[in-house]
């Protein structure tokens, strides 16, 4: 008993203050952070007068998969934060087209704009998140990669251009000969 | 959080400033000899080195070898890339590609030359897909063998495609992508292997591949080049087994005779020469570093902008890795109204930094001809000149990248073990901070590397100013004022970025 005690004791001294940034009450890490939760994807950015930090909860979610998006937009030079509404929209990360949806417009609240998200289909996806501060317009665009992206694709059209770039090549290369042949035999016909 | 690396201190930016200044002085007030002197060994008769150059030398076999084995890690770079964790330091994809080959590529290059090409998984696969052989003559039904237009007949292909390399690279942000890592991998294959089922020979590696061609433009700064043995025997030879090819090897892939062979920036290093060469007549040999890009290189209009394109680039490379650029990005596109992801505003501000000094080196050529009452063409000035640039550009290329080798290629054989990163975080602070301190040589020994680096570079460059220069404008004493003054600005922009603190990586 005595030196449970005198363990719990030690055990007690030894233990240092951890400190943590916590959002919604429960505390956030960054990837580069130490956590055994899992981590969120976070990014930073300067935007005119604003600086920007967004972060996703989870890192890497899955679809179907309830997610969070969290906005801080601070002053440049004055530090406050920016206290007007964000507007969030998700669209597909495509070069050309792709689908896009409006996710919702949110008021500040303690600092921060929170924005669900629900998100049933893999792929890269680009969040868009959009506001205005003293008439002129702000829009910064974030990445978000939701599961697991299918490998097969890629491979598979590069394999597809490759099969039919060398059979196309391979058959005009045998008229090409043919016609060499019928036509030297032509030429050497009496 | 932002990670560094600490630059060059501050003695070693006195010791090359000094060194600078000294030789540039030099280089006005002293003409060089008439004529560079040509001298080498042959590789095979130096102890050690010469049973592993024969070695490769006897047979295909061993460079066959070799390429299986770069093919079956490229394979697995792509899987890894397409079906593993998105984090780029645990994945295989992202670390081999971006840290260790694009980083290590330059530093092999100023040992071995162009020997990448030779073991290039992207060529070795297109050659198998078409050729439908791994060594030896292919069939020609498998390639229409067309001639390259003429108008794609030069490196303006391969310069476009390195820019454009360098812009999914430091704008995109491929490297910390392994997914986009993985298909910027596939587009290359299918590239090649389209090139070589529609042209003849290597098309790819001769006019388009941005790989290629910095590898051989690098490469004429290279101590080791393919030659004949015995430059006798191939004047006498009627046959040019080496630029046709026999029975059972391919022709040189870009129509080089090894007879008149004097610089390295088309030879791949494939070794078909040296095994059609009915004489044995073709191997390694050892040489100066300069005396190809001083004397023996020929001048073109595209290739100068090429490897003024190389100079720019590379120092573009240093440019976003300082602390200050993204902030500097960010001023950028909020004046221009940029979404976050600043593509618009990297764009043009890569266009800029990479054209402004040309603009520079244009004008100052410019100077340097009137100066000499025009008696040579602008043209050929800006062509011959521009040889200078390339040791610049090599010798500030090697020393920043030996700060992503040495800093930060860690943990490779965790990586082989576990390429797709399954089950894996990302990297903590602390890991990061040991990655940091854990450096495969001594801080001052990375120091003292990129500080002889820098004072080589500015060494060869000055020395080709004083051969090109004095071979164009021989009556002129000052002739060669108005490039040094570029080379100066250029070497000391590089040594100021050399001298600040540098981001990691991943």
């Amino acid at each position: 008993m005595v030196i449970r005690n005198l363990l719990l004791i030690l055990i007690c001294l030894s233990t240092t203050t951890v400190f943590g940034h916590h959002v919604l009450g429960r505390p956030a890490y960054s990837l580069s952070d130490d956590s055994n939760t899992p981590p969120s994807m976070q990014v930073e950015t300067q935007i005119g007068d604003f600086y920007v930090t967004y972060m996703a909860f989870p890192a890497f979610p899955q679809p179907g998969q309830q997610g969070r998006l969290n906005l801080y937009a601070t002053h440049r030079d004055t530090g406050k934060p920016f206290d007007g509404q964000v507007s969030f929209v998700i669209k597909d990360d495509k070069w050309f087209g792709g689908h896009q949806e409006a996710l919702g417009t949110q008021p500040i609240d303690d600092g921060v704009y929170r924005q669900g998200f629900l998100v049933n289909n893999a792929g890269d996806y680009i969040i868009s998140a959009s506001f205005s501060s003293n008439g002129e317009p702000y829009k910064i665009d974030f990445p978000l990669r939701i599961g697991q992206v299918s490998g097969i694709g890629p491979i598979g059209i590069a394999l597809i251009i490759i099969v039919v770039a060398l059979v196309l090549v391979n058959v005009l290369q045998r008229k090409r000969l043919l016609r060499g042949k019928i036509q030297a035999a032509h030429r050497d016909a009496p | 959080m932002i990670m560094t690396h600490p630059g060059l201190p501050f003695y070693w930016q006195v010791i090359i400033v000094v060194f600078m200044l000294l030789v540039s002085v030099r280089a006005m007030l002293v003409p060089p000899p008439s004529k560079a002197r040509h001298y080498g060994w042959p590789l095979e008769q130096v102890p050690l080195v010469g049973l592993l150059v024969k070695f490769l030398n006897r047979s295909p076999w061993p460079l066959l070898f070799i390429k299986i084995v770069m093919v079956a890690v490229f394979l697995t770079v792509i899987i890894a890339g397409l079906n593993g964790t998105p984090v780029p330091e645990r994945n295989l994809a992202t670390v081999l590609t971006w840290n260790l080959w694009w980083a290590g590529l330059v530093v092999a290059i100023f040992f071995l030359g162009s020997a990448w090409c030779a073991i290039c998984p992207w060529d070795a696969l297109a050659t198998w897909l078409v050729r439908m052989r791994m060594w030896g003559r292919g069939r020609l039904n498998n390639s229409l063998n067309l001639k390259v237009p003429k108008w794609l007949r030069s490196v303006w292909p391969a310069l476009l495609m390195f820019m454009a390399l360098t812009w999914f690279e430091l704008g995109v942000g491929v490297t910390l992508d392994p997914y986009a890592t993985a298909l910027l991998s596939l587009v290359m294959v299918v590239m090649a292997t389209v090139s070589l089922a529609l042209f003849e020979d290597k098309a790819f590696c001769h006019y388009f591949c941005p790989v290629g061609r910095t590898v051989g433009y690098y490469s004429q700064l290279a101590p080791v080049a393919l030659r004949p043995v015995d430059p006798a025997v191939c004047a006498k030879c009627t046959t040019l087994e080496c630029y046709h090819g026999s029975e059972n090897v391919e022709p040189c892939p870009t129509h080089l005779v090894m007879g008149t062979l004097k610089e390295n920036t088309f030879c791949t290093s494939c070794g078909n020469c040296v095994q059609s060469c009915p004489d044995s007549n073709v191997s390694w040999h050892l040489r100066p570093q300069t005396v190809e890009v001083k004397q023996d290189a020929r001048p073109n209009w595209d290739d100068a902008w090429f490897m003024l394109g190389l100079l720019t680039l590379t120092s573009f490379h240093g440019i976003t890795m300082l602390p200050f650029w993204y902030d500097g990005m960010s001023e950028f596109g909020v004046w221009l109204g940029d979404s976050g992801r600043l593509l618009l505003s990297f764009s043009l501000g890569m266009l800029l930094i990479m054209f402004a000094p040309i603009a520079v080196y244009a004008l100052l050529v410019y100077w340097a001809q009137r100066w000499t009452g025009k008696s040579v063409r602008y043209r050929q000035a800006f062509s011959v000149l521009a040889f200078a640039m390339l040791p610049l550009a090599f010798s500030y290329h090697i020393a920043h990248n030996l700060n992503h080798l040495v800093r930060e290629s860690h943990d490779l054989l965790a990586l082989f073990i576990n390429p797709l990163g399954t089950d894996t975080q990302p990297l903590s602070m602390m890991e990061k901070h040991e990655r940091h301190l854990q450096m495969y040589i001594s801080q001052d020994t990375l120091f003292l590397l990129q500080g002889g680096l820098m004072l080589f570079g500015f060494w060869m460059a000055i020395e080709v100013i004083r051969y090109r220069g004095y071979a164009l404008y021989s009556d002129r004493k000052f002739w060669v004022l108005p490039i040094i003054v570029f080379a100066i600005l250029i070497h000391g922009f590089d040594l100021w970025m050399m001298a600040q603190p540098m981001t990691m990586r991943m």
